[in-house]
């Protein structure tokens, strides 16, 4: 039964924290930590410090490393369900309503004003990068020639251009 | 209808695909596969609008749950409904789920090597210069003037010296929207 309440944990973080992996943190370990005591602050803090750099949302590889810890591949499973499946439905609930509420006047006014600030998000995505991973001149001389190559060569797939910026990390950081 | 559901399947596994490439893609939070998003599934695939997309940007982070995850529901269910939105769902979450596995299982945390180290700050770069890039492509077409510009510099200030959260940023920008339009439309009543 230990698996439904993993599901049911995750599932309650995944309804109540907007703004994605990051926000979950504290509130993963208030619960999961603190209150429910399934695993122990050293071993939380050691999952954030991989989940951060592994590939995947943070919040998926902390709910896996979390359900494997306390009930093995199951675990990992159930929990990744349950942090995964709030979203889906939110989700699948707006999917189904998008053609509708598109044709909003409201809608549209709202969302013309959310589009100038789209790119001033994405400034700050690119500042809190630069902020946290970037350790002298190298990673910005990296970001600087996939800007070019992204600019100049549009038909380039960005994710095998993300794959040469690793081997380029690998032989020149 | 079994014609149908039979080409939402195939459609569906496309999706799969291209979303587990993507997931296997995100290092650094959510807002790191925006440009291979944006470029897979509005340039290539052409399965979103430019607009549809920014909207499904903004609305996947005003929701609960990653960004990753709201973005893979909402195409998938566009593009063939349930059985597409689950599995480009599914793709996007497998990566995460075997690459964590595999460390606990191992207990190897590989992330020490140097090696791994490397390549993954220069993905990092890789992704730096991507959503750069995307950035300035964005702001070029969007026609500048005191409404939209005001709103760039306000959320700018709102990020970076208010520190400001990012939800509460969009939706301050969508309350502005609703203001002036909704002043704007009164005004062309009289």
């Amino acid at each position: 039964m230990m698996v439904i309440k993993l599901f049911l944990e995750f599932f309650k973080i995944g309804a109540f924290t907007f703004g994605g992996g990051q926000a979950m943190l504290p509130i993963m370990q208030r619960e999961l930590v603190i209150n429910l005591n399934w695993i122990s602050m050293q071993n939380f803090l050691h999952f954030v410090s991989i989940a951060e750099v592994t590939p995947g949302p943070i919040a998926i590889n902390m709910a896996t490393f979390i359900g494997y810890e306390t009930q093995g591949i199951t675990g990992a499973i159930f929990s990744t369900a349950g942090v995964v499946a709030p979203s889906f439905i939110i989700i699948l609930l707006i999917a189904m309503a998008a053609t509708k509420f598109r044709e909003n006047r409201v809608y549209q006014a709202f969302m013309s004003g959310v589009r100038p600030v789209l790119p001033a998000l994405l400034v700050n995505a690119v500042y809190l990068i630069v902020a946290e991973g970037f350790k002298g001149i190298a990673p910005f001389v990296l970001a600087a020639v996939t800007f070019f190559v992204f600019a100049r060569w549009r038909k380039i797939n960005p994710v095998f251009l993300l794959i040469i910026a690793g081997i380029a990390g690998i032989l020149f950081l | 209808m079994t014609g149908s559901k039979f080409s939402n399947l195939i459609k569906g596994l496309k999706l799969f695909s291209i979303f587990f490439c993507i997931g296997l893609f995100t290092i650094g939070g959510g807002y790191a596969m925006i440009p291979a998003m944006r470029n897979i599934i509005v340039q290539r695939e052409k399965y979103l609008s430019e607009d549809e997309f920014l909207e499904m940007f903004a609305i996947s982070q005003i929701t609960p749950g990653p960004i990753a995850v709201n973005m893979a529901t909402f195409i998938g269910y566009m593009q063939g409904g349930i059985i597409c939105s689950t599995l480009a769902t599914l793709g996007v979450v497998l990566p995460s789920l075997i690459i964590i596995t595999l460390i606990s299982i191992f207990f190897l945390d590989f992330t020490r090597f140097t090696v791994v180290q490397k390549l993954f700050t220069g993905i990092l770069a890789g992704i730096a210069g991507e959503i750069a890039y995307l950035t300035f492509d964005l702001a070029k077409k969007i026609k500048i003037n005191l409404f939209t510009g005001g709103i760039f510099i306000i959320s700018l200030a709102a990020l970076f010296i208010l520190k400001i959260n990012p939800i509460c940023v969009i939706i301050i920008g969508g309350a502005i929207g609703i203001i002036v339009k909704g002043m704007l439309h009164k005004d062309d009543g009289h």
